[in-house]
């Protein structure tokens, strides 16, 4: 899970961090304790989403950037639902 | 008399899906399941399938798989912390500097980072050479933000990169990270985003290669991160 290692490094400099990542690995980021997660629901391989789909891929970044600027707490995890 | 085959068993057969003869990394998880449990997942499978040719909804077989890979990967992992790190923004994003960081393995044209030296390592060499990947330090790839999409390569023995390679921005959506900095949702971009293959040496990666990682990131003062697993 290098993405969860680098998350928590990251956090401890002092920069804020999300992760977005597909449904399989949500216990995964539970466990590492992230700061902040969305979880997709895609399969492996494709996090956001199905290829082409640039509504769908610019409305998970902006779900995302939405974490960042609101947690309050780390161990957010949010389980992003398509429109 | 001719050679007798061997007989495949049921488990050398759900097995072969994960870097074994009918490698496809979309199914590997079918080898940390139990026999009956992969049995019903093909059942099902199928099953579905003949529903999809009767009524031409064929977004069932993906709600499927998209289940059993959750399934696959249910359960405890390795890397368990009983507390988190969390650091809060201090002003809005629309007013911060952001880049993002994905464990997909992409890497600009011209610039491969070569794992084990080899020259144009194939994703087929690279799927061979996983164990070696999972026991090595990371490479970073610093991809100039303004790259074009046509000009991004992805090899990564980790996963299936038909998704990333149809359409980068599913695994490093850095042409939609570029249209919310042009419309101010995001206040700058770092000079790059990053790449690397997430299968490596957790020990290398958090001991070694994170912190300088991390370091750069401080450079650029940067305030924030979006980070993409494969």
């Amino acid at each position: 899970m290098s993405v969860g290692h680098l998350a928590r490094l990251i956090e401890q400099a002092g920069i804020a961090t999300v992760v977005i990542a597909v449904r399989a690995f949500r216990s995964r980021f539970e466990e590492m304790q992230v700061a902040r997660a969305l979880i997709t629901p895609y399969i492996m391989g494709r996090p956001l989403g199905i290829p082409g789909d640039i509504d769908g891929q610019r409305a998970i970044l902006l779900a995302a950037i939405d974490l960042l600027n609101n947690a309050t707490s780390g161990g957010t995890i949010v389980d992003y639902v398509c429109l | 008399m001719p050679d007798e085959i061997p007989k495949e068993t049921f488990e050398s057969f759900k097995n072969s899906f994960s870097y074994g003869s009918r490698n496809d990394l979309n199914f590997k998880f079918l080898r940390g399941i139990p026999d009956d449990q992969a049995a019903t997942f093909f059942q099902e499978l199928l099953w579905k399938l003949a529903d999809a040719f009767d009524d031409g909804d064929y977004e069932r077989l993906y709600k499927h798989v998209y289940e059993w890979q959750r399934r696959g990967y249910a359960g405890a992992g390795k890397w368990q912390y009983d507390q988190g790190c969390f650091s809060p923004l201090q002003k809005p994003i629309s007013e911060n500097k952001l880049t993002m960081l994905a464990s997909s393995g992409h890497f600009v044209a011209g610039d491969d980072p070569k794992p084990f030296s080899v020259e144009n390592m194939t994703q087929e060499e690279a799927i061979l050479q996983i164990n070696d990947f999972i026991k090595s330090a990371p490479k970073l790839s610093a991809i100039p933000v303004d790259t074009p999409v046509e000009q991004l390569c992805v090899r990564h023995g980790g996963y299936d990169i038909r998704g990333a390679l149809a359409d980068p921005n599913v695994a490093l959506p850095i042409e939609r990270l570029r249209d919310l900095a042009s419309e101010g949702v995001i206040g700058e971009l770092a000079q790059h985003v990053y790449s690397f293959v997430g299968a490596t040496s957790q020990l290398k990666l958090t001991k070694e290669a994170g912190p300088a990682w991390v370091e750069v990131l401080q450079e650029q003062q940067v305030d924030a991160a979006v980070l993409i697993p494969l």
